[in-house]
């Protein structure tokens, strides 16, 4: 129902315009205040923009099937009603929402390596790190499009652009294209309890590995707290794991307590516009 | 009635409309020519698909039509959609528009504020109109927590904000249970008969509530009118012929064997449960329409040749479903026109009926 | 008795009643844009979760893009261009999903055949829509500047305040001019145009020069300024709010005012035509009336 991949239109929208224009926005922020000097910071920026089209879309994608389904089509109590089970349907919306997100990042990639001139090299890439931080982040990114449905299910049709705010929240808090360093360390432990942070660690180290990282880095808290520099592929795995774990199962607690209120309040086959 | 320099409420002449459809176009209106006088309740009455609201569709100037012309008040539909919307309102049946989050006054508010009422006299004026539909406790309950019925009477309101000099109801009453069908009925006589003048159209395809309600009907089938006048004039027109209530023990033959007999015109079937206390049987009622009285005796032979028992028999009134079979050649069921929703005369008709007609019958449904 | 409500009669004949004039027009009008912005109102009272979403939530975004120049060691006058972007796409927000998007929304809501049967002109339901949100993204605008230039220390430097507030003015009748053309483009189409309106936010966000000058774009930000109100009223108030700033090539204010001017104008003359156009074509094709495309 979600993944319109036949449809050029929908296709350019979501995979291509996007996705390259956000890149692009952060590209010339760079550009304009570092010049040349600042390409090597490209590939920090790039790979922080290519990622974040998973998060825009697996977020935006759940909370806006909701909004589509109740008000729109008012075919949301009938999905209810479905023998499967609800949170299952939600997810399989999420899949291919995120499909259309790994379309985005991949054109954002390539685009930023054949048109923005940031070096890649295949054989650099390692590989394990890559697969285990994609697996477990496009884990997080389901499990906060859970949570953002939770709410839209609570919230009236206006709802629309709050994935998109929520979304827009957390890019102050995942590194995805400046270093987690240069923020308060009050804001710095929300960071670093954030998913999205280590997954985007994860996939910079993978895909660039001893180029800049997010996380960690002179007087940052990271630092201050282990030591060290910049963390290891161990340690960005194991801290996915855990702070996935808890994200996951707040996402899924929350949804289901939001099912229950639903339920109770009568919103799921209610229109809310104004 | 065009003759008078009063124009009439609604002037139609050879509206046709034509959807653009795959793999081929839909003619929804096929020429129809219609009058409705000012004051007039006036109803169109067929089943689905007969081309009933695409027809009000365009008289409330929501939809142009292929060919032909439409007055309302003099008012030309096609270039003159804002003196006509000035003067007009509808209520669609089923209608969810409005916003949830509103409370029913505050909705109706809104909408006094798009005819141009001050925003005091808005108020006062949705005050007056919350207590006439009945919605004085649900007045600040929040609109999408109200029941059907509340909604449509909410609907009402809103189509009264304006006071309109003529009300156009689609299907007013569609998905209503008996008890918010009548109080919507009554809504409207109630309304109509305040003040002198006042023009309804009403498109339903529930013929009880036709045949209370409208002072004319025009009969609707496949885009054209098929029949106007009152509905006493109407039910005259299927008078001449004699028309029967049989009840049986069973017909296994169905009614298409009684419809092939000489001298009848068209024969349905009803089923339903026996009458009386602890009676369990399931009986047939078989309406027959006969050319003349003389022509029952060769039914009741017949039957029995059939197999089947009469357990009652009682010559009945015509009702407007007569009027439709004698006319269209064919049954309400299977076009989705429903003998009623809620009132006495769809006691008259079973719940599920099934109906065969003579071969001319049918031929005429062609010419038709 | 009836009651009251239904025992009211209007006076005259109905061929009277349905000609109104001049001033019963616009008074009837501007009393729907009100009424239409009512329910937005409301709504906002009524649902707090916009405090959240709509208010803290962009503001953190804003955030975000401030610690991109924190990031980079940019001049403290880089911050100031993010708190003004921030500010004004809280308003371009607003044209696009409370306005471009809306009719589209309103047909399946049903909503959109009774607007069509009221006496009223759809630019009124339109305006309506848009101001009822402009409340909010006014609230929303306001804490992005207040907060942040107090939390970044942004400082500003304005010489003239009164072009500035006309630019702010300007850009806001332009933008809303422009979202007008669009939803009457919008009603003609089904669901696509729901995706279309998706072009309009991180695309012309780029386009317009959203945290940076737009003239670094060169060609590409010369065309922004001549089509697109949000690209040449932010580059205006840049450029007014922060004297000195190096303009990149991009005009005088005076000059984009004028541009902004001529965009305001043409805009609500192409949105006047269009909306009308496409009623008709609407009515014709049934489109009004038609959901769920």
């Amino acid at each position: 129902m979600e993944a319109n991949w036949t449809d050029p239109i929908l296709f350019f929208i979501y995979s291509v315009a996007k996705p390259i224009a956000s890149a692009l926005i952060l590209i010339f922020m760079l550009e304009v205040i570092a010049g040349p000097a600042g390409r090597g910071l490209r590939s920090f920026v790039v790979v922080g923009s290519a990622l974040w089209t998973f998060v825009i879309n697996g977020i935006a994608g759940l909370g806006w099937s909701i909004l589509d389904d109740r008000e729109r089509y008012r075919m949301l109590k009938y999905l209810y009603l479905s023998p499967s089970d609800f949170l299952t349907v939600m997810l399989g919306r999420a899949a291919a929402r995120i499909g259309v997100g790994a379309m985005g990042a991949v054109i954002t990639l390539v685009v930023g390596v054949v048109a923005l001139g940031v070096p890649f090299d295949w054989n650099r890439v390692d590989f394990p790190l890559l697969v285990a931080a994609m697996a477990l982040g496009l884990i997080n990114v389901t499990a906060i499009g859970v949570a953002i449905a939770a709410i839209c299910i609570q919230m009236r049709q206006e709802a629309w652009n709050y994935p998109d705010a929520f979304a827009g929240a957390l890019f102050l808090v995942s590194g995805a294209v400046f270093p987690i360093a240069v923020l308060p360390h009050p804001v710095q432990v929300v960071a670093l309890l954030n998913p999205l942070s280590w997954w985007m660690a994860g996939v910079r180290e993978a895909l660039f590995p001893a180029g800049p990282s997010s996380i960690g880095g002179a007087s940052s808290l990271y630092a201050s707290l282990t030591g060290r520099m910049q963390p290891g592929a161990g340690e960005i795995v194991l801290a996915l794991l855990v702070t996935g774990a808890i994200v996951t199962l707040t996402a899924v607690l929350a949804f289901q307590a939001s099912e229950r209120r639903a339920k109770d309040r009568g919103l799921l086959d209610e229109t809310t516009g104004s | 009635m065009s003759a008078t320099t009063t124009p009439a409420a609604i002037e139609t002449r050879s509206i046709r409309r034509v959807y653009k459809s795959k793999p081929q176009d839909v003619v929804a209106l096929h020429g129809v020519d219609l009058d409705v006088a000012p004051g007039e309740f006036f109803g169109l009455l067929g089943p689905n698909g007969a081309g009933k609201t695409t027809l009000i569709k365009i008289l409330t100037t929501l939809l142009l039509p292929t060919a032909g012309t439409a007055h309302v008040f003099g008012f030309d539909v096609v270039d003159e959609t804002k003196q006509i919307r000035r003067i007009m309102n509808m209520v669609t049946g089923g209608e969810q528009s409005g916003y949830g989050m509103l409370q029913v006054r505050e909705q109706l508010w809104m909408f006094s504020q798009f005819y141009g009422l001050g925003a005091r006299e808005g108020w006062r004026r949705v005050d007056e109109l919350v207590d006439a539909v009945g919605l004085t406790d649900q007045r600040r309950q929040k609109v999408s927590t109200l029941s059907t019925g509340q909604r449509q009477k909410l609907n009402f309101a809103r189509g009264l904000l304006n006071d309109p000099w003529i009300f156009f109801l689609d299907e007013p009453t569609l998905g209503l249970d008996v008890a918010a069908a009548r109080a919507v009925r009554e809504l409207v006589l109630e309304w109509k008969a305040a003040v002198q003048g006042r023009t309804v159209l009403l498109t339903t395809h529930y013929m009880a509530e036709a045949d209370e309600l409208c002072e004319r009907i025009a009969i609707v089938d496949h885009g054209r009118i098929l029949a106007i006048g009152s509905p006493t004039e109407l039910k005259h027109r299927v008078q001449a012929e004699s028309i029967f209530r049989l009840e049986l023990d069973r017909l296994d033959s169905g009614a298409g064997a009684v419809a092939r007999l000489p001298g009848v015109v068209s024969a349905t079937t009803a089923s339903g449960d026996g009458e009386g206390a602890g009676d369990e049987r399931q009986t047939v009622e078989l309406n027959i329409v006969l050319r003349d009285d003389g022509a029952l005796g060769e039914v009741v032979s017949a039957l029995g040749g059939l197999g089947s028992h009469i357990l009652g028999l009682r010559k009945s009134e015509p009702t407007l479903e007569d009027v439709f079979v004698e006319l269209v050649g064919r049954g309400f069921e299977e076009n989705g026109l429903e003998a009623g929703s809620g009132s006495q005369a769809d006691k008259r008709q079973g719940a599920s009926a099934a109906t065969a007609t003579q071969p001319e019958a049918a031929d005429r449904d062609e010419v038709a | 008795m009836p009651p009251k409500a239904f025992a009211h009669r209007r006076a005259g004949s109905p061929q009277e009643a349905g000609q109104w004039d001049r001033r019963h027009v616009l008074a009837t009008d501007l009393r729907a844009v009100g009424g239409r912005a009512y329910p937005r109102v409301t709504a906002m009272a009524r649902d707090r979760s916009h405090i959240v979403f709509e208010l803290g939530m962009p503001f953190l975004t804003t955030t975000a893009f401030v610690y991109v120049y924190r990031a980079l060691q940019a001049p403290q006058q880089y911050v100031g261009f993010v708190v003004l972007g921030g500010a004004m796409t809280a308003f371009w927000l607003n044209v696009v999903w409370s306005m471009v998007a809306q009719l589209h929304w309103e047909r399946d809501q049903g909503n959109l055949e009774l607007y069509f049967t009221t006496p009223i002109d759809i630019m009124s339901i339109l305006l309506g829509m848009a101001l009822g949100g402009l409340v909010l993204s006014a609230s929303r605008a306001f804490v992005i500047v207040v907060v942040a230039s107090v939390l970044f220390g942004v400082s500003f430097a304005v010489t003239d305040w009164a072009l500035l507030g006309g630019v702010f003015l300007l850009t806001l009748a332009a933008m809303y001019g422009l979202g007008m053309v669009l939803s009457s483009v919008f009603l003609m189409w089904g669901r696509e145009a729901w995706h279309l309106s998706q072009m309009l936010i991180e695309p012309v966000y780029f386009v317009s020069g959203l945290n940076f000058p737009v003239g670094r774009l060169g060609l590409i930000g010369a065309v922004a300024i001549a089509t697109i109100p949000l690209a040449v009223g932010l580059d205006a108030m840049r450029q007014l709010a922060f004297a000195g700033a190096q303009s990149f090539g991009t005009p005088p204010p005076s000059i984009e005012a004028l541009i902004l001017l001529v965009m305001t104008v043409v805009f609500l003359g192409i949105a006047r035509f269009t909306l009308r156009t496409f009623e008709r074509l609407a009515r014709q094709e049934g489109r009004l009336t038609m959901r769920w495309q």
